[in-house]
């Protein structure tokens, strides 16, 4: 299925409308897709390589790690950054992704001779670090600069660390164990104590 | 008691959104045999609402709009930032098969739903009375034409249909802002009671009030108090805010004498030069293509300001060469719509220990507070503006962007930050006659109708409105105690964006200068009735739908007083 046909797919799996609501009919590949697609978040995808998978999920989980609470492995973070890049990302985005990614799988074992997924936390931490602040004039680090969509020329460690981010604090994980979830509060009540503790709550995007 | 034999119909109401809801309604429980016609999808009321309660990680992408997609389908109505999204894409117009066109350089958003409920699905539900100087104001400011009516007329239906449609509000006593039929109001933030008390001392001048919503606090009849979920236009299976689903058409088919009948675009009204009355709809069905048309005694264009008008226009006739209903000349010209958008935001560092529970689907508003009851001295425009306010506080939404990583900042965005107090001013807009839209002679629809063409823009009025609620929102912030003050520009929304699209068909006391009279009813046609947005005959700085509401309600009243009279 090509990436035009997926979106079409999307739009139907969505609106719960029948494709024949749609101008277009559908392939047997997205009807086969469709019948066995219960849930849009969780299928597989198959975009990057073994060994960028290990790679991507190692940096997800350093940025949002397992403390107490869930981190971001937990939260199939590094599914949904797979599901994002290869279907998300436009072609621009998408290319910057590539590029440093595919930058981190052959710069890494050659500075430190061994792959991301296998330096110690510090180490990785280091290489996170300095890809930070090599992209620290980026306008994607600017305070409030949150009320848009996406910022289709933000570095690399920009874009792993959003959809990280969001990809977390929007999964099941990281939305009910981590923030707190009441789907059905029943009332409301403006004068609710916070302990210094105390997580936000998830609100319905 | 109405002889409708030779009659498919005693009424045909065109368009089931919040005024065709209505008009149903009451036109049924009258006694009347109706036939409700809407171009949208059918949507069962309660099941159909897909995306109610869908948690984060169920809507794809987790959030993410689908860029591309929205780009290519849904160009405008994606734009409508607060309600359009995955959870009710399924209710919205899809812009690329129901296209509209615009004079160059003139913008216009076009917000259109596209199911059995139409807007009232997916609206704000703010919900405010007009005052005796609203309709006051064109005939003392010279703008526009004189409302042929006050608010002593509308006053009783305004009670009639609150009662009805369920609103919560405080009572307040202001003579700009008349109180509602009121449940008992929604409770406020903590910190939103310390701006109050700031307020109350350093801007006495400004009233701060609970937001007046079309949502339960107390139960109905069939519809649940809210539960505070949060995103309304999802659709609300517990029938907890107003819509037509949730409210008039289940009233409407509780009769018996409803008749409803989706995906049925309106083409054309019939009109019989030798009764001069219209005598039949011709419609088209969006799937299937196939015409058809219907009689009835007497026709209510409900289908929306612009809806409205449109068919209008495409129903010339001998008689009616510029349209129907159109012998004043009038037809499509003086729209308006409010422009409105963010005017101050404010950080704030108090009750930083106090935290909330529920999501409250509203913010508060502070009424009018310029040129009430005469011009100021220092305003160099006329009428004014409201602000709608907004509160948050800040979270991992607002914080994606920090630097760092690992254990830290996990912790820190999980944790609330500083509070947001925002105030949105809607401000009045004079009507205007170069605000127009008319039919495109070249393009049409997949239907064959012709095409909508917008021809608008903002005048200097709503300019420097726009610019005084800017102005005044940083002092108010200020009073407030903000810490910070986020600036921002003297930016216009774009004509449309209000989704308060108003004018086109409007009313007034001289058939020369209008189109419909102080009833809703056509000078020049006496069995039509248009009770949408298009009737008004200025703007008001509130939202406009409890104004239709009582319109409607008032205007079905007189109908079938006519009918029974025998005048119709």
């Amino acid at each position: 299925m090509n990436r035009r046909e997926f979106l079409q797919c999307a739009a139907i799996l969505v609106s719960g409308l029948g494709a024949s609501q749609f101008s277009f009919s559908l392939s047997e590949e997205q009807s086969a897709f469709l019948a066995n697609a219960p849930d849009f978040n969780t299928r597989a995808v198959n975009y990057f390589s073994p060994a960028q998978r290990e790679i991507v999920s190692a940096m997800a989980e350093a940025i949002i790690p397992r403390t107490e609470t869930p981190g971001a492995v937990d939260a199939r973070v590094p599914a949904f950054l797979e599901l994002m890049v290869a279907y998300w990302l436009n072609d621009e985005e998408r290319a910057v992704f590539d590029a440093g990614l595919h930058d981190i799988e052959t710069r890494i074992p050659l500075e430190y001779g061994k792959p991301f997924q296998q330096l110690a936390a510090p180490e990785q931490l280091k290489v996170l670090q300095a890809l930070e602040d090599a992209a620290s004039d980026s306008p994607w680090y600017e305070f409030g600069n949150v009320q848009r969509e996406y910022i289709s020329d933000a570095p690399f460690i920009c874009q792993l660390k959003e959809l990280t981010v969001w990809g977390f604090f929007t999964s099941k994980e990281g939305g009910s164990q981590v923030l707190r979830y009441d789907p059905m509060p029943m009332s409301f009540n403006g004068h609710t104590p916070l302990a210094p503790d105390d997580s936000s709550w998830t609100t319905p995007l | 008691m109405i002889e409708s034999k030779q009659y498919d119909f005693d009424a045909i109401v065109v368009g089931s959104g919040i005024s065709g809801g209505w008009a149903a309604k009451e036109l049924t429980e009258k006694g009347l045999k109706v036939l409700v016609l809407e171009r949208g999808k059918p949507l069962a009321a309660g099941t159909g609402y897909l995306g109610e309660h869908a948690s984060n990680w169920k809507l794809p992408y987790q959030g993410k709009r689908p860029r591309e997609l929205y780009e290519e389908e849904y160009p405008v109505q994606s734009k409508v930032w607060f309600a359009f999204g995955e959870a009710n894409r399924q209710f919205w117009n899809n812009d690329k098969q129901n296209p509209y066109a615009m004079d160059e350089g003139k913008p216009f958003l076009w917000a259109r739903a596209d199911v059995v409920g139409g807007r009232s699905l997916i609206w704000a539900r703010q919900t405010y009375r007009w005052s005796e100087e609203d309709f006051k104001s064109n005939a003392s400011d010279g703008h526009g034409i004189p409302w042929p009516l006050g608010y002593k007329d509308i006053e009783p239906w305004y009670s009639y249909v609150e009662k009805f449609v369920g609103i919560n509000g405080k009572k307040e006593g202001l003579p700009q802002l008349p109180d509602s039929e009121f449940q008992k109001p929604m409770p406020w933030f903590a910190l939103e009671e310390t701006i109050h008390a700031r307020l109350k001392k350093n801007a006495p001048d400004v009233t701060l009030t609970n937001g007046r919503v079309a949502v339960l606090t107390e139960d109905l009849p069939g519809r649940s108090a809210c539960h505070y979920c949060g995103p309304c236009h999802r659709g609300c299976s517990t029938g907890s805010y107003f819509s037509s689903q949730s409210s008039t058409l289940p009233a409407a088919v509780a009769t018996g004498n409803l008749t409803l009948r989706a995906n049925a675009v309106v083409e054309r009204l019939e009109y019989d030069s030798e009764s001069a009355r219209i005598t039949r709809v011709h419609v088209i069905d969006t799937l299937t293509g196939e015409r058809s048309a219907y009689s009835a005694r007497v026709f209510f264009l409900c289908a929306s300001t612009v809806g409205s008008t449109q068919i209008l226009m495409n129903s010339t006739s001998e008689s009616f060469p510029n349209g129907l209903a159109n012998s004043s000349g009038v037809l499509g010209r003086y729209m308006m719509d409010h422009t409105l958008g963010v005017s101050g935001i404010g950080v704030f560092l108090d009750n930083m220990d106090s935290y909330y529970h529920g999501n409250r689907p509203t913010g508060l508003y502070i009424p009018r507070f310029r040129n009430v009851g005469g011009q100021d001295k220092d305003a160099d425009f006329v009428r004014g503006y409201g602000y709608q306010t907004a509160i948050m506080r800040m979270d991992w939404q607002t914080g994606f962007n920090a630097r760092g990583f690992g254990a830290e900042l996990k912790d820190s965005l999980r944790k609330p930050g500083p509070w947001i107090f925002a105030l949105a001013g809607f401000t009045e807009c004079l009507p205007r006659e170069s605000n127009r839209m008319y039919l495109s002679k070249h393009k049409v629809d997949r239907y064959g109708i012709p095409q909508v063409v917008f021809d608008f823009e903002w005048s200097e009025n709503e300019i420097k409105l726009r610019r005084d609620a800017r102005k005044h929102a940083e002092r108010l912030l200020k009073a407030a105690g903000a810490v910070l003050i986020l600036p921002q520009e003297d930016k216009m929304s774009l004509p449309g964006e209000g989704i308060h699209e108003m004018g086109t068909a409007r009313m007034g006391a001289d058939p020369a200068m209008s189109v419909v009279n102080a009833h809703n009813q056509a000078h020049d046609v006496p069995n039509l009735f248009i009770t949408d947005g298009s009737f008004m005959t200025s703007a008001s700085c509130v939202n406009p739908s409890l104004t239709y509401m009582a319109f409607t309600a008032r205007a079905c009243d007189y109908a079938v007083k006519q009918l029974a009279a025998g005048a119709l």
